[in-house]
């Protein structure tokens, strides 16, 4: 049974941060076979109601929301490594 | 980031050179009671307005009622964005205070930014900046249509996030939009030091805000004394200086200094005020020139009290309003005495002919006692005031100084209002007043203060044939005729009764 992972990238417009941080997920999931991803892009600027609701400051901002606890990353994901570790997602290999 | 804060800075600069615009700067008011008058008329409208202090110093409730008045008051919306307290709790909070936080969501008059510190676990990685926090305001103003923003504890942003820099900017961003949108804000800032955490309060001050008001706890004898510092409002006037403020069980209440004019006096030689007691008003030629202030001291029991009752009675009757200063009996004792001699002074407040001040004693200042009792006066127009009495301020904590000084002030502001005052001075005169020396037991204290006043009447005991009288002399009314006689007289159920010269 693949661990399934619900989660949600705060973005605002089109930042370069923002484009940065999506690249760099969507890398990042094609590399795990083993789970399987839910993740949705909200658009601060047309939905700030949800970024309310969670509490977004900085953007952009990754929210895991399963599995348990649910963490945030904030930052363009650019170190791949340590994404993965904050999202407990350690690689196999290593 | 360098760009836009010279930006800002060259921005501000011309606002302050432009003739036209310092003179077309509207102002709103912010509700807060005593606030506007420091600020002469309020907050510049649409500008920033910095709160700073340190912990327990009162910002939070300064920016709630900034909040509160201008919807409950000026008919304008307003957005919280709290860093600090979430709002579940400042909600709670505010309700001590009377004020329904959550109606006013409800009906869509507030809306919270909840920046307050977050649950979850949250990893740094890479670069990032603060647009949601900016775009989440501008929704919420919105939203309900603000007018007011407050941003409490702006500072607490420092302290979660390491790109200082970020946090830098995005001050900066809040500041614009906001301003792009006209609404007028009041951030808060937690004094540290001379530095607001990594953002130098210089630097804040210079840049981002219009003006700065310092709060402060300051120890006093018995309590501590709450201070506020107006240091500066970019382009309007106000009122430097430092004074004191409360926080009262509905909300703030700042004592701003009373400016007097020396040079204004309405006393009027031929407009007598009466006491309604016929013996004393004829030996006054009339009663007490209008806009003149009158000590009466005596010692205890002598009957202070009731001339200062007597005095207020007879100008209700004539359709003069009155103010009483309490500073000696509780306000239902004192009511409760009056109606002893048949006055109804629970009727005279009802009808608002008459108010009651009635200050804590303690750490009392001559700032916030003037205010107190020019306020009263202003509202129902008094035109007499008793003060019961002036040496319950001596021995309460006000140093004798301040007495003086509080006498200065006060009939500076009666004689430009033509209000003619009453102050009790409870005397230290004795009672061995030999045969022909009837006032040579008066006390020296009370006479230094007879400088500041324009008149004086000693009510004096003496002991003759195992029996106490009363007896009563006007040593001195400035400008006018009295009579030099020494009456004596007698208290009653209908109040005091000035016989005759007294004889030996």
């Amino acid at each position: 049974m693949p661990q399934k992972y619900i989660l949600k990238l705060y973005v605002v417009g089109s930042s370069v941060a923002s484009e940065r941080a999506l690249i760099n997920l969507k890398e990042l999931i094609s590399q795990e076979s083993e789970t399987v991803f839910e993740l949705e892009m909200i658009d601060v600027t047309k939905y700030p109601q949800l970024a309310e609701d969670d509490k977004i400051l900085a953007i952009p901002t990754l929210i895991m929301k399963l599995p348990p606890p649910v963490r945030k990353i904030i930052g363009d994901l650019s170190d791949k490594e340590k994404v993965l570790l904050g999202l407990n997602l350690i690689p196999q290999n290593k | 980031m360098t760009a836009k804060m010279k930006g800002i800075a060259a921005k501000a600069k011309s606002t302050d050179k432009s003739p036209v615009v310092r003179k077309g700067v509207q102002k709103i008011l912010t509700g807060i009671r005593g606030f506007d008058e420091v600020l002469e008329g309020g907050l510049p409208k649409g500008r920033f307005f910095l709160v700073t202090g340190s912990t327990g110093t009162g910002k939070t409730v300064f920016t709630s009622e900034f909040l509160y008045r201008g919807i409950t008051d000026y008919n304008e919306n307003g957005v919280f964005v709290t860093f600090e307290e979430n709002p579940g709790d400042i909600i709670k909070n505010v309700k001590g205070f009377g004020w329904n936080f959550d109606m006013l969501i409800r009906k869509k008059r507030l809306v919270f930014v909840d920046a307050s510190p977050d649950k979850v676990i949250t990893t740094e990685l890479g670069k990032y900046d603060f647009s949601g926090l900016v775009e989440r305001i501008k929704f919420a103003v919105n939203q309900v249509k603000a007018q007011r923003v407050a941003i409490d504890a702006l500072g607490m942003l420092f302290s979660k996030f390491t790109n200082k820099d970020a946090v830098r900017e995005v001050i900066y961003n809040i500041c614009d939009e906001l301003k792009r949108l006209g609404v007028t804000t009041v951030i808060t800032a937690e004094k540290a030091g001379d530095r607001m955490n990594n953002l130098s309060r210089q630097e804040v001050e210079e840049y981002v805000v219009d003006g700065v008001a310092e709060l402060s706890l300051n120890p006093g004898q018995q309590q501590f004394v709450r201070k506020m510092f107006v240091k500066k409002l970019r382009g309007v006037g106000y009122r430097s200086g430092i004074v004191e403020f409360d926080i009262t069980s509905n909300g703030l209440e700042v004592f701003p200094k009373i400016e007097v004019n020396r040079l204004v006096s309405k006393t009027e030689f031929k407009k007598r005020e009466k006491f309604g007691i016929k013996g004393i008003d004829k030996a006054l030629e009339g009663g007490i020139p209008q806009g003149h202030m009158l000590l009466i001291s005596g010692n205890t029991g002598t009957g202070k009290t009731l001339f200062g009752m007597h005095f207020i009675v007879q100008g209700i009757k004539k359709g003069q309003r009155a103010v009483y200063i309490a500073l000696e009996e509780p306000v239902e004792q004192i009511k409760k005495t009056a109606r002893e001699f048949g006055f109804d002074f629970t009727k005279y407040e009802k009808e608002g002919k008459l108010i009651f001040v009635c200050p804590s004693l303690i750490d009392i200042s001559n700032d916030k006692l003037l205010y107190q009792i020019v306020n009263a006066a202003n509202k129902i127009g008094a035109k007499r005031v008793v003060v019961d009495s002036i040496s319950s301020l001596q021995s309460a904590t006000m140093p004798e100084e301040s007495v003086r000084q509080f006498l200065y002030q006060t009939s500076s502001f009666f004689k430009t209002n033509g209000i003619t005052c009453l102050l009790n001075y409870l005397s230290g005169s004795n009672f061995g007043a030999a045969r022909g020396q009837l006032l040579a037991s008066l006390d020296t204290n009370m006479i230094r203060l007879t400088s500041l006043v324009d008149g004086l009447i000693a009510l004096l005991y003496v002991e003759r044939g195992q029996r106490v009288k009363r007896i009563l002399n006007i040593l001195k009314m400035r400008g006018c005729w009295h009579s030099n006689d020494i009456f004596q007289y007698t208290i009653n159920n209908e109040g005091i009764n000035l016989g005759e010269r007294y004889e030996e």
